[in-house]
């Protein structure tokens, strides 16, 4: 059972002085699912992004991979920041590089081959290979983001407000593009989102942290099925229900 | 842990077989990449690719395994015999996400190149310099339009600079300037000694603190310290289009950010330069008084004798040029930043080698005017 369990939080806490972000907070995301992570803004979504992919240490409580562990491999994490956070000082194509020239011996020719082959499957076409990140768009940016994630080939991959700043088409888009790969490269994927669409469209499950806490989890049918307090404004306040709807027609 | 990759190529039923072995991830391919070159020549139309003992494969290694076959299957789908986890799916992704890198944009090269980032580099100079300088008269005309409307003036960003950018740097400046004085006195005791001459050290001293010293080591000090963090702040608020709000809000960047900084320097630098001039002097009477034996009282009196006023009047007039100079550049360099992190690090050390070229530079023309005229 444990063996599907890519990520496992047990008792977690955070806490910044005074101020409480978690408290004994548990999740299990499994192998191969696409988890999205909503919850109201500073109940902590992006610190735990932050906890599992071990930039910021947890007050208390532990952070396994199950998975990993019983088959005796290291866990290979890709994470995609909020703006992408690409190096401004190196081209596209060479940020995608920059995994693969630290961490393999790969020969030149081959790697930026390997990075062009990432950066296709994330939808970014030769024409950016060679400009800098300044000089393309939010969601170019946004790809490029995800194709240096993906550039090592990691089982886990962690995006921070994918769709955010987007526009309603190119955030379709970017949602497809995510369970494509996903399916494609047999990926597990943490996703933290305000997106409602993102939500319905393509994540297997969503957990709701309120109060410190996972106060929901679940499919986002049985979620929205029996919401109580803040998880039932979300779902069911007009937002919630257009997309909803909008999923449903879909 | 991770299995070697290998391959083995063999024939089966008249078509060429490239059985796969162990893992094909991005860690063990580096090995293959020779060796699956020199097989490509031995595949033919109809090869297939067994991944019955294949063990872990990622993108990377579909990649390589499609990449050799592309050659021969063209843009086909490879033949996949025996079962595999993601085999399939991984080479049919690569297959059709398959684009080389673009080759690099051909920059500038030979003699020709050369000339042309010559030309561009002059170009730039004279860009530079004409921008600069149409900067500084919309500095001044706005400056004007703030004299004549006092109430527009945003005091509390004035006296804020005027503590962090003037007051601040109040102990480094004259800890600077003392010494300065001291090494300066202490090469005129020896040097005019040799020649009988060492009571002129107090002169020497004077001279050289009032009229160039003092004034020229405030106002490089300040293009490192104030140049940069100017450039860097404001350089830093367009980034983060901190200046584009102001704008849209209706605030003027001019008179927001560039008059209160120009104006507390020109106010701050005087007032600093008499400090390193007080401390220059007082540098050279220790040296003076302990080399010479020249009391406190007889050094002063000797000062006021033997070096005109004007000596000072020439020193203090440079400093409100400086400082005009100094924040003129600091600003400009900052509005200039674009939107990477890289422009902002150049636009720094451009604003610091400006203006201390310009210090220099200024120096030396009211060197030759005063002397000229004969203050």
């Amino acid at each position: 059972m444990s063996a599907d369990i890519a990520i496992r939080v047990r008792g977690l806490a955070t806490s910044f002085g005074e101020q409480v972000v978690h408290k004994d907070l548990d999740l299990d995301v499994r192998r191969g699912e696409i988890l999205g992570v909503v919850g109201p803004s500073g109940c902590g979504k992006s610190v735990l992004l932050r906890e599992i992919v071990g930039l910021q240490a947890p007050s208390a409580g532990e952070i396994s991979f199950p998975y990993h562990a019983a088959h005796g491999i290291e866990p290979r994490m890709g994470v995609m920041f909020q703006d992408g956070a690409l190096f401004s000082n190196l081209t596209v194509l060479e940020n995608v590089e920059a995994p693969l020239r630290e961490h393999t011996n790969v020969s030149p020719a081959l790697r930026a081959e390997i990075a062009s082959l990432k950066l296709a499957m994330a939808g970014l076409g030769p024409d950016a290979h060679h400009k800098k990140p300044a000089q393309i768009s939010g969601g170019m940016r946004k790809r490029a983001a995800v194709a240096r994630a993906l550039a090592l080939d990691p089982e886990l991959l962690f995006l921070d407000e994918p769709t955010a700043g987007l526009d309603p088409i190119a955030a379709e888009n970017f949602d497809r593009m995510t369970q494509d790969l996903a399916h494609a490269l047999g990926l597990t994927v943490f996703l933290v989102t305000h997106d409602l669409d993102t939500l319905h469209a393509i994540c297997d499950r969503v957990a709701v942290l309120y109060g410190g806490k996972v106060a929901a989890l679940g499919s986002i049918e049985e979620i929205a099925a029996d919401a109580t307090g803040w998880v039932k404004d979300y779902f069911s306040g007009p937002r919630g229900r257009a997309a909803g709807r909008s999923a449903a027609m879909g | 842990m991770a299995r070697a990759a290998a391959f083995d190529l063999v024939e089966r039923d008249r078509a060429p077989v490239l059985a796969l072995r162990g893992d094909w991830t991005i860690d063990t391919i580096a090995a293959l990449e020779a060796d699956l070159r020199v097989i490509g020549e031995k595949l033919s139309v109809n090869a297939v690719v067994d991944v019955a003992d294949l063990g872990r494969l990622d993108v990377a290694g579909a990649y390589l395994i499609e990449r050799t076959m592309r050659a021969f299957v063209g843009g086909a789908a490879i033949q996949v015999r025996g079962e595999h986890v993601n085999a399939a799916r991984l080479l049919e992704a690569a297959r059709k996400a398959g684009a080389g890198p673009a080759p690099e944009p051909a920059g500038p090269r030979g003699l020709s190149g050369f000339f042309e980032q010559v030309g561009r580099a002059v170009d730039g100079v004279v860009q530079e310099t004409l921008e600069t300088v149409s900067f500084l008269g919309e500095t001044l005309s706005v400056l004007a339009g703030l004299a004549l409307r006092p109430a527009r003036i945003r005091w509390v960003s004035v006296v804020h600079v005027m503590e962090i950018a003037g007051l601040n740097a109040l102990p480094i400046v004259m800890m600077l300037s003392f010494f300065i004085g001291l090494v300066v006195a202490y090469l005129g005791a020896r040097i005019l000694g040799d020649f009988g001459a060492s009571v002129f050290t107090i002169e020497l001293v004077a001279f050289s603190m009032l009229r160039e010293f003092a004034v020229v080591i405030t106002a490089v000090l300040l293009a490192g310290r104030t140049n940069s963090a100017f450039t860097a702040e404001i350089g830093a608020m367009k980034m983060r289009q901190e200046i584009d709000a102001m704008q849209v809000i209706g605030i003027k960047p001019m008179e927001a950010l560039v008059a209160p900084r120009v104006m507390a320097m020109v106010v701050m630098t005087p007032i600093l330069t008499f400090a390193a001039m007080m401390a220059g002097l007082f540098g050279g009477l220790l040296v003076v008084w302990g080399q010479l034996g020249v009391s406190p009282a007889m050094y002063f009196t000797r000062i006021s004798d033997a070096v005109p006023e004007q000596h000072f009047w020439v020193g203090m007039a440079k400093a409100p040029v400086f400082a005009l100079t100094l924040a003129v550049i600091a600003c400009k360099q900052g509005l200039s930043v674009g939107g990477d992190v890289a422009s902002l690090g150049k636009r720094v050390t451009t604003s610091v080698v400006q203006s201390i070229f310009m210090i220099i530079l200024l120096d030396a023309i009211f060197a030759l005017w005063f002397l000229e005229m004969d203050w």
